[in-house]
């Protein structure tokens, strides 16, 4: 199978701080990935590296065979690249529609084309029924959706979700892991940002974690869980 | 030669005194309340205006006016944080550029209504004396609006480093989430920012009536300064502010001196592009935001 | 079934005011009416940057008078038609977009504004001192022809006026067509959000420098048309700030970035100010202190406008539709 992302000896400091050192790891075509640590492990980070919002003082990325490292965001994005925001970062004037338009005209400049495409994107989160709400009107975990349709309207091949799942409650966790697998079957590759576990070994089968901006562990779940580095670094975190 | 370029440095470095006051105050409220105050230069404006009366009516010497100028000053501050700036917090740039620059027209324009555009000057004992050193020539007046400007400057700096308040406005100033997180009740600092800021800028006021002139319009000339300063320095950077207007009083008064009488203007902009075009984050580096 | 109650609504506004002439003869009544056409049509060049890309400009006035001074050089020293020289100012107007944009860009939010200050002051002080070449402090006059139409200039009013009718209606066509199009929705998607709207692949930078190159031709084309209409131009009437502020202002008060919010915030400012100028003379400082308190107060109360407020009210009219 293809490789769609492969990121190599990824580098980043803020000042004194080392936000990501030496991080590498592959992500296989059609896969779904989990990027796990404690706060402040660098996840964020890494996302912004990928996707050209910061650039790396050293390493190197890959995606679909050619190097993005020193693209900008937007034109990662046309590469085939997008992600979704922490803190969902929705277009509050502009309606759900508007919005998820912004993500559709990437592929075809046609508004009528990219209303159609945008409503598709909508249909698929459930968002359809809010379409002329404004996006500064939504519910929090609406605007969660909102994100993710804008983000699948650009028709990416891989997808970065920071996580999704922060202040859901269960029934909308098991929605939203829903909504993640079936863009894992509709072949997309996906790497996750997630907290909450049950949605990591519900996704994932393969895991990265980093601590402290390092890979300390990676692997299936199973190897992951029980890996004493990993335990060590979640419990030292939560001691805090 | 040398003299001649010693006596330009002279009088740039002075007046960057006065620079020094206003840019503060519009980085301490970027910093702080992350607002351009585009009215600051009124604030001055107002300073210098109350100066006049306490001499015309009373015979108050601008220094002692000072007294009065920064209290009332801070009032006004702590009443336009509550009732205006308030408002616009948390909404988007437009409100909050524009509010003060509303403000800024509004402030100018009544003075224009009431008080004319005429010319009010203050003449003190000292207003024409000066000092030699050497070959220098070092007004009086200027010397101590230079010498109380750099005064106030080390008070704030004290202010900002050792009291829990100023470390309150410090913290606010670097991450507002945490600061709150922190317990620092944020309109409170945001207050004492404005009241701040606005003092400096009275003070200023008291200290340029001895040798400038009041007029309207006259808080536009500081206030572009300042914001060239503000830049040059580094958004929300006290000390950065301050260097960066005593530099600008320099290049300012140098470019005087060597290229025309009206040339202050051009070399402050050219600086300013410089650094847009070079630097845009400030000497001190950090974000442009 | 939406479009077509506006387009007759729209059809009739605009034969209203072609028609308008006809009816108002008053030299004094013309003049305010094409002052308002003119900052209407400054205000809509000025609202595509600012009311929908959200870059907020307060040195629109470089390019007006970038546009005066390129139409009455080639006028006076080259005897070419300010027909052709409005274009031409346009077309310099646009090119200086490019280095003042690139230099104002680097700042966001309040400093991107200061900037674009200081690049339309710098223009005017360089104008200032441009004695051989462009006249200097004093400016010049543009010899009378006349009534010479092929060199704009007309007896009466009437021709004047329609002439900045055509130049509105072309700035809000333009603003209509953006609208619709992929541009009009990144612009308001990158005056919400910068980083997000990169994220969703659009080139943020270009496309402020597109939209900044189209806001500038049109600005430039205003100062042609102003210097053609007063017979004099100098710097301090070509660069003014206050053309800046207005450009802003009008576009505020009707509501940025809608189609119609600079038009209506010109007839609002506009007939206020000329009220005013009838009540109280020409006292110094009034029109702008009103100005300024019409502005904070759509500032506290109502960011969103005229339009804003209509639009809200409207909403609520539907809503209250849609329950009952």
């Amino acid at each position: 199978m293809a490789q769609a992302l492969i990121v190599k000896n990824l580098d980043k400091h803020f000042g004194g701080l080392r936000a990501v050192q030496d991080v590498s790891f592959t992500v296989q075509e059609n896969e779904t990935m989990a990027l796990i640590g404690p706060n402040g492990a660098g996840k964020t980070t890494a996302f912004n590296l990928i996707m050209g919002f910061y650039r790396p003082d050293a390493g190197s990325v890959s995606a679909f065979g050619r190097e993005i490292v020193g693209l900008r965001p937007h034109d990662v994005c046309i590469h085939g690249l997008a992600r979704t925001f922490q803190v969902a970062k929705p277009f509050g004037g502009m309606t759900v529609l508007e919005n998820v338009m912004t993500g559709a005209f990437l592929r075809d400049r046609h508004p009528d084309a990219a209303r159609e495409n945008a409503r598709e994107a909508i249909a698929f989160v459930g968002l359809s029924a809010r379409e002329n709400t404004p996006a500064r009107d939504l519910t929090t975990i609406d605007q969660r959706r909102l994100e993710m349709a804008r983000a699948v309207a650009t028709q990416p091949r891989l997808l970065l979700l920071d996580e999704v799942m922060a202040g859901l409650n269960p029934s909308e966790v098991d929605q939203a892991v829903g909504l993640v697998k079936k863009l894992a079957e509709r072949g997309l590759t996906i790497v996750i940002v997630e907290h909450l576990m049950r949605a990591v070994m519900a996704l994932a089968k393969h895991i990265v974690v980093l601590d402290h901006g390092q890979k300390i562990a990676e692997g299936t779940p199973t190897d992951v869980m029980s890996n004493p580095e990993v335990v060590r670094a979640y419990l030292g975190a939560s001691g805090h | 030669m040398v003299e001649i370029v010693a006596q330009a440095v002279i009088n740039g470095l002075l007046i960057g005194g006065i620079y020094a006051l206003v840019s503060i105050g519009v980085t301490l409220i970027f910093g702080v309340v992350k607002i351009v105050n585009f009215a600051q230069g009124e604030f001055v404006m107002i300073g210098m205006y109350i100066t006049f009366f306490l001499a015309t009516q009373l015979g108050l010497d601008p220094l002692v006016s000072l007294f009065v100028c920064m209290p009332v000053l801070f009032a006004i501050g702590v009443l336009i944080q509550q009732f205006l700036i308030r408002r616009v917090l948390g909404l988007n740039d437009l409100p909050q550029i524009f509010l003060t620059f509303a403000l800024s027209l509004l402030i100018i324009n009544i003075s224009l209504m009431l008080l004319t555009p005429n010319y009010r000057t203050v003449h003190t004992g000292y207003s024409d004396e000066a000092l030699h050193f050497g070959g220098l020539y070092v007004p009086v007046a200027k010397l101590i609006a230079f010498g109380v400007a750099m005064l106030l400057s080390g008070v704030l700096w004290a202010f900002l480093r050792t009291t829990d308040l100023g470390k309150a406005m410090r913290a606010a100033s670097q991450n507002r989430e945490v600061a709150q997180l922190m317990g620092i009740n944020p309109n409170r600092v945001f207050a004492v920012a404005l009241g701040i800021a606005l003092a400096l800028a009275g003070a200023a006021g008291s200290l340029l009536m001895p040798f400038y002139p009041a007029y309207p319009m006259v808080g536009q000339v500081f206030v572009l300064m300042a914001f060239v300063a503000v830049v040059l320095g580094t958004l929300g950077n006290v000390a950065g502010a301050l260097i960066a207007s005593l530099l600008m009083g320099i290049a300012e008064s140098l470019g005087i001196q060597f290229i025309g009488a009206d040339s202050g203007l051009i070399v402050v902009f050219l600086l300013l592009l410089a650094t847009l075009a070079l630097r845009p984050s400030g000497l001190a580096g950090g974000r442009t935001r | 079934m939406k479009i077509a109650p506006r387009a007759i609504v729209a059809g009739a506004v605009v034969a209203l005011l072609v028609a308008l002439p006809l009816v108002v003869k008053s030299s004094f009544a013309l003049d305010i009416l094409i002052r308002i056409l003119l900052f209407a049509f400054i205000g809509t060049a000025w609202n595509l940057l600012g009311g929908y890309a959200k870059q907020f400009s307060l040195g629109h006035a470089a390019f007006f008078g970038l546009g005066a001074y390129t139409s009455t050089l080639m006028q006076i020293d080259l005897g070419i038609s300010p027909w052709i020289g409005m274009l031409a100012g346009g077309v310099a107007g646009m090119l200086a977009s490019l280095p003042i944009g690139w230099l104002c860009f680097r700042l966001r939010g309040p400093y991107f504004t200061i900037a674009t200050i200081a690049t339309a002051q710098v223009l005017m002080l360089v104008f200032l001192k441009l004695r051989d070449f462009a006249w200097g402090a004093e400016g010049t006059t543009i010899p009378n022809l006349g009534n010479a139409p092929l060199m704009m200039q007309f007896d009466g009013k009437a021709p004047y006026y329609y002439v900045v009718l055509l130049l509105l209606l072309l700035a809000l066509a333009i603003t209509a067509w953006l609208e619709r199009s992929r541009i009009g929705y990144y612009l308001v998607a990158l005056g919400e959000d910068q980083d997000a709207a990169e994220a969703v692949g659009i080139d943020v930078p270009r496309v402020k420098r597109d939209i900044f190159m189209i806001s500038a031709f049109l600005t430039a084309m205003a100062g042609t048309f102003y210097v053609q209409y007063i017979y004099f131009i100098d710097p301090n009437t070509a660069f003014n700030f206050s053309i800046s502020i207005e450009a802003a202002l009008v576009s505020i008060v009707g509501g940025v970035g809608t189609l119609l919010g600079p038009l209506i915030g010109t007839v609002l400012l506009e007939t206020t100010s000329a009220l005013l100028q009838s009540w109280l003379g020409n006292l110094a400082g009034v029109q702008v202190t009103v100005y300024s308190v019409i502005l904070m107060a759509v500032i506290l109360w109502r960011p969103t406008g005229i339009m804003g407020f209509l639009a809200e009210l409207n909403a609520r009219r539907r809503a209250k539709r849609v329950s009952s």
